[in-house]
């Protein structure tokens, strides 16, 4: 309910702007969604497992004939399946918004709805990617902070990492000491990077979407998943639960 | 076993992929300019994914400030507000670099109201560079080189850009143009014109009508200046001559509160400069 109200605000916030409401509204949807996807993947994700060990839902659920890593593997599915239908609702009330704002104010250049959808639907990815890291921090703490916190932190490091690696390798960072960038290019190797899943600027003002970035993120999405998917279950799996 | 057979060729294409997915995000994906002042990076690294969101809620908060401070009975804009209005679309700007509304809004109030040229032309030259489709901001700083900075040959290049991207003559008759004084001011109408029909927003059309206005009352008594030269071969000192030879029939009114009147170079001004905030000394009020 508070969020559709929000949808609603949105066309009446617009109209702040003073030549570019449409592409507010869009911004603004697009964030909404955003931060609420970022709620449900911190809080879904990293407190799904944690909760059920500290409840010992977990041991009634391993007692039936099924391994660790498929409990894991359901309960990520599980997640990730309501953080998909979290943002195909979310996202219908934001079209229902724009949709409004530009019949009212239609912008100077044509809505891409496509970059749109492809923007709602990077966005649910790079969330999707955040429960993967929020289990794999799970499967290896049982307490609520380091599932939560070191998500979050990682989240944040991997939003700024494209920045860092930029800057080393601009010319202003050609001054930075060689250890340094090369500490910061391995953690820029380590550290998911959320930012080739923030299609924001394509979608607000339409500019074109890059088809080699699309299957580059993608690629990176899979592989990624994988790897930290399979970390987690290797971790839970040799975990002694007391 | 299962998973080290999926775990190592995952990790081995993950560490192919990624320099690829570095090389286009550092040249593709959003090419923000890296050299920005520290707070700048701080806000881009604090505001995490909502970069856009954050912008566009700094040009808001400047909007609606300015908005607020345009009204009749409101307390006039100061100059540090001035200096605050533009550092925060300077900053919002660096968040979300294809912002129309805080080009708009630079060029509408900061190169008029304090006459800070290169600052605006600076943020639109940066504008221009990401809004590539977009003839208002080549145009803008035309003008801006062209009236304020008495620069014509480098508003050549910018009128000739504008004309490019959007395919309108006008912007090329701007670029062909001897301009003159009288030509000036008609520029400047058709300046105001364009900037009025291309917003939405009330207090801008407000503050922006208003400047029309003022421009319409000194192309007037332009106007009856020239025909005063023709007819009696002589420059006009005072406006009061212009009415007295039955040229000027009514004395224009300036919106701005101030007193027209021919300068020694026998250009027509006003005391009030076109600036809020002026009081009848002929100076600026200080707040």
């Amino acid at each position: 309910m508070v969020i559709s109200s929000l949808f609603l605000v949105i066309p009446a916030i617009s109209n702040i702007s003073i030549r570019q409401i449409s592409e507010m509204s869009i911004s603004l949807s697009l964030s909404l969604v955003s931060f609420v996807l970022l709620l449900l993947a911190v809080f879904l994700g990293g407190t799904t497992l944690w909760r059920d060990i500290e409840r010992r839902y977990t041991y009634s659920v391993l007692g039936l004939p099924i391994s660790r890593s498929d409990y894991l593997l359901g309960r990520f599915f599980g997640v990730t399946l309501c953080l998909i239908l979290a943002s195909i609702v979310l996202s219908l009330g934001a079209l229902i918004a724009i949709t409004m704002v530009a019949n009212a104010y239609p912008p100077d250049r044509p809505i891409m709805w496509l970059n749109i959808a492809m923007a709602f639907s990077f966005d649910t990815l790079k969330y999707i990617l955040l429960v993967a890291l929020a289990f794999l921090f799970s499967s290896i703490s049982t307490s609520f902070f380091l599932p939560v916190f070191g998500t979050i932190s990682f989240f944040w490091l991997g939003t700024v990492s494209q920045q860092v690696y930029d800057y080393l390798h601009s010319p202003l960072g050609a001054a930075t000491s060689p250890v340094v960038r090369n500490a910061a290019t391995l953690l820029y190797y380590v550290i998911p990077n959320f930012t080739p899943f923030n299609l924001k600027s394509q979608a607000i003002y339409s500019l074109n979407l890059s088809l080699n970035g699309v299957w580059l993120t993608s690629g990176y999405f899979v592989l990624l998943v994988t790897i930290l998917l399979t970390l987690a279950c290797t971790i839970f799996s040799r975990r002694e639960f007391q | 076993m299962k998973r080290w057979a999926l775990l190592v060729p995952a990790v081995s294409l993950y560490f192919l992929l990624v320099p690829s997915l570095a090389h286009y995000l550092t040249t593709e994906h959003q090419k923000i300019a890296i050299s920005f002042p520290a707070t700048k990076n701080v806000l881009k690294a604090v505001s995490l994914d909502q970069g856009f969101l954050i912008g566009e809620y700094m040009v808001v908060k400047v909007i609606t400030f300015f908005g607020g401070r345009s009204t009749p009975d409101a307390q006039p804009l100061k100059q540090g507000d001035y200096a605050i209005m533009y550092r925060n679309l300077d900053v919002a700007t660096a968040l979300d670099p294809y912002n129309n509304d805080a080009y708009y809004f630079a060029q509408a109030t900061f190169s008029w109201e304090v006459g800070e040229f290169a600052g605006t032309n600076q943020l639109l030259e940066y504008g221009m560079k990401y809004r590539t489709w977009d003839h208002y901001l080549p145009y803008f700083v035309g003008f801006n080189y062209s009236y304020f900075l008495k620069d014509p040959s480098s508003a050549v290049k910018y009128y000739q850009k504008a004309a490019e991207i959007s395919g309108d003559g006008l912007f090329m008759s701007l670029a062909g143009r001897n301009l003159y004084e009288s030509g000036r001011t008609a520029e400047a109408m058709a300046y105001c014109k364009i900037m009025i029909d291309s917003t939405k927003n009330e207090s801008i059309r407000r503050f922006l009508k208003k400047r029309f206005k003022a421009l319409s009352a000194v192309r007037k008594i332009e106007q009856a200046r020239e025909q005063f030269r023709t007819q009696s071969g002589i420059e006009p000192i005072t406006i009061r001559q212009l009415s007295s030879s039955g040229l000027l029939k009514e004395l224009p009114v300036d919106p701005y509160g101030g007193t027209f009147f021919i300068d020694n170079k026998g250009l027509v001004r006003t005391t009030s400069n076109f600036t809020e905030g002026w009081n009848k000394n002929g100076n600026k009020d200080k707040h």
